[in-house]
């Protein structure tokens, strides 16, 4: 709330007292740094509990000769919880503008104070160029001379909400029972919605205590967004109840009270009175999966003589396989000539045998290769070589497979 | 042999004991500008044999490690600012050698093997707005290792494509090793000195030129890739292990290899053996394989060697 002089005036009493005293805050809490000014701004200063507070913070850099960036935030306490809004940030050559907004929520009453950290990082135009140069993958840090600014905490006069208040904000309540009718033990789904703008409508527990039946509950479901305006929440809370016999539901009621109205209301759940149709436990057995045994099980001694059978098996066959060559697959295996000596034995002509030692691709049967390309071709570097006979080469490249 | 082609080899010798193939298939590389990639366990003398390479011939040398968190900047350069006096110099990467020993490519991610790839076939270098022509020779040396294959980025088969060979580094023969263990505990590995130098290196490069090629090796040529491509054509019944067959940059490639092979035994013209000696260094990384094959655990060194058993030698 940025007030003009102008408006104080016009405001009743009351009014005139509360813009006073924000003013007094927003002149006390603006003070200047060398090189730049911040301005801190409160929408209220005496809010009740758990009622939202709107803070804007304002940094704006008044030296214009040197580059800088800032780090700001909150500090966590007991006291309070916060939650950041948005930034808004300008950030013009040499003229950083930059405006944090939170919503604060109190939740001790009395007087509580807020404290800021806020970093100044001062750097220069070659570092930041320096930081984005070369490679996009291999972005050099930007480096800055960092200062922690002292800013003076926020006083707030919280007011104390009236007795049993469960929830803060305007609220609505929605309550869904699947159905009212079910057998002993069965689940009977119920679900409890609340919504609106406030203090986050997360509550501990929401049925009565002394009850007869058994609840089962889950975590509520919070679907949350803060706004300049408040923070909007969804909570849900599944939950199903289950009981032997028929009982009662006690009516639900859930305590709140609205901050701008200054008023308390009431959200609740009417009674509720579920039937529930008994059943015979001699039904719950199951006589076809679990049938009763009648006879004693005598099939474990027909696998122990398969387990024995199996391992004579594998025994005897691994002596007898030591004993008689004839067992050994691997030395019949052995006795398979190899193919490529049948193909050198086979070739029927110089040119076959050259095909068939080039298609090698081994550095042994080069002089071979060489003699044969000789013969072949009547080398002009060795005009004086005769054709060596195909025998003699075939012999040749036999002793080089060895 | 070519007088300086003896030379290098003997001087290279000096300090790696066999691996005859490898020193050959980047001799091969060299001649015909070509990019090669080794795959083979660690300690196979993958780096000193670049480095010997590169104090035989006076070239320089560099070496990257690929790992999964490498930057494309950190392998081309990147603009560096100056904060003193408020400007962007260059710094240049790796890149800039004559040989390069790319370390387990594997290892990094695409945007890191794309950009070294890139580089491999436009042989330049954008940083920001300017661009650098690469210093000739350039030659990069890839290296797998085919043992870890966890946390390791597969290269695609268009980018295994620029490279001209793919060779399979063994270990050495027991006596081979025997030698290395003895040379190494002696220090007594002789210092390489440079025997050739630059415009040597472009001459033999020219020389490769004048090797001559039958139209009948040519035809040859061209018919053992489409066999890779449509093997039914040929009476080979490995259509259904094939999914892709060898591009038309493999067959300039076996040209160019077939060429340098017979370069190098001093011949002055090319024979089917030097087409066979070289066929399976380029084509085993441009073949790929079907999931039946791959079931089957073929690899395409095995449908390599079946077109070349079956197609006839001219």
């Amino acid at each position: 709330m940025n007030l003009s002089i102008k408006d104080i005036y016009v405001k009743h009493n009351l009014g005139k007292f509360l813009c006073l005293v924000s003013l007094f805050f927003t002149l006390l809490s603006s003070l200047y740094a060398s090189d730049f000014d911040y301005h801190v701004e409160v929408d209220k200063t005496n809010p009740y509990l758990k009622e939202s507070v709107l803070l804007t913070f304002d940094v704006n850099q008044s030296n214009h000769d040197m580059v800088l960036l800032f780090d700001f935030d909150l500090k966590k306490s007991e006291s309070y919880t916060f939650q950041r809004v948005d930034i808004q940030e300008k950030d013009d050559y040499h003229a950083m503008q930059i405006r944090y907004t939170y919503l604060i929520y109190p939740l001790k009453k009395g007087s509580i104070t807020i404290a800021f950290a806020l970093k100044q990082k001062a750097t220069t135009d070659e570092s930041v160029a320096y930081s984005f140069s070369g490679d996009r993958d291999n972005v050099k840090g930007l480096v800055t001379k960092d200062t922690d600014i002292l800013v003076p905490p926020l006083r707030l006069d919280v007011k104390a909400l009236p007795k049993d208040t469960q929830l803060v904000g305007d609220f609505t309540l929605e309550y869904r029972i699947k159905s009212h009718q079910a057998k002993a033990y069965e689940p009977l789904p119920l679900e409890i919605t609340l919504h609106g703008q406030g203090y986050p409508p997360v509550l501990p527990h929401l049925l009565p205590k002394d009850t007869l039946f058994t609840s089962f509950t889950e975590k509520p479901l919070i679907k949350s967004y803060a706004t300049i305006t408040g923070t909007q929440s969804t909570v849900t809370y599944p939950m199903a109840l289950s009981h032997d016999k028929s009982f009662v539901l006690k009516p639900i009621l859930i305590k709140a009270f609205n901050p701008k109205e200054q008023k308390s209301y009431l959200l609740s759940v009417p009674q509720q009175a579920f039937s529930i149709a008994p059943i015979h436990t001699a039904q719950l057995l199951d006589p076809v999966d679990v049938p009763p045994s009648s006879t004693v099980d005598w099939s474990w001694i027909a696998h122990l003589f398969e387990y024995l059978l199996l391992f004579g098996a594998g025994y005897f066959t691994a002596i007898l396989s030591q004993k008689y060559p004839f067992w050994r697959r691997s030395k019949t295996a052995l006795t398979h000539p190899n193919p490529l000596r049948q193909k050198i034995a086979q070739a029927p002509s110089y040119k076959a045998l050259l095909q068939l030692l080039l298609a090698q691709d081994s550095q042994v049967f080069i002089p071979t290769i060489e003699r044969l390309e000789s013969s072949i071709y009547s080398h002009p570097i060795h005009p004086s070589h005769t054709s060596i006979p195909l025998s003699t080469l075939k012999k040749e490249a036999l002793e080089q497979l060895k | 042999m070519n007088e300086h082609i003896h030379t290098l080899k003997k001087e290279l010798k000096k300090s790696i004991i066999g691996q005859e193939g490898m020193i050959e298939g980047l001799l091969i590389g060299l001649l015909c500008d070509g990019h090669i990639l080794v795959e083979g366990v660690p300690g196979l003398a993958k780096t000193s044999t670049i480095n010997a390479l590169s104090s035989a011939l006076g070239l320089t040398a560099k070496r990257i490690q690929f790992t999964p968190d490498l930057l494309p900047s950190d392998i081309i350069g990147a603009q560096i600012y100056n904060p003193k006096d408020h400007s962007f110099s260059i710094k240049k990467g790796p890149l800039f050698t004559h040989l390069l020993l790319a370390d387990e490519i594997n290892r990094a991610p695409a945007k890191v093997q794309s950009a070294l790839l890139e580089v491999m076939q436009e042989r330049q270098i954008t940083i920001a707005e300017e661009t650098f022509i690469l210093e000739r020779p350039f030659l990069v040396m890839a290296t797998q290792n085919p043992i870890e294959q966890e946390g390791v980025y597969a290269l695609p088969e268009a980018q295994l494509d620029r490279f001209m060979m793919k060779l399979l580094v063994s270990h050495n023969s027991e006596e081979e090793e025997l030698h290395i263990m003895r040379k190494v505990a002696n220090k007594s590995f002789q210092v390489i000195e440079t025997v050739l130098d630059k415009e040597t290196l472009f001459s033999l490069q020219d020389a490769l030129q004048s090797i001559h090629i039958d139209e009948e090796l040519e035809r040859y040529i061209v018919q053992l890739i489409s066999a890779t491509r449509e093997p039914q054509k040929f009476g080979l019944d490995i259509s259904s292990d094939i999914m892709f067959g060898a591009s038309p940059r493999a067959s300039i490639d076996l040209y160019k290899a077939s060429k340098a092979r017979a370069f190098l035994r001093g011949h002055s013209f090319v024979s089917p053996a030097d087409i066979g000696y070289v066929i399976h260094n380029v084509l085993r990384h441009r073949i790929v394989l079907s999931y039946e094959a791959r079931a089957k655990g073929m690899n395409s060194d095995e449908i390599i060697s079946k077109i070349v058993e079956t197609l006839p030698i001219p």
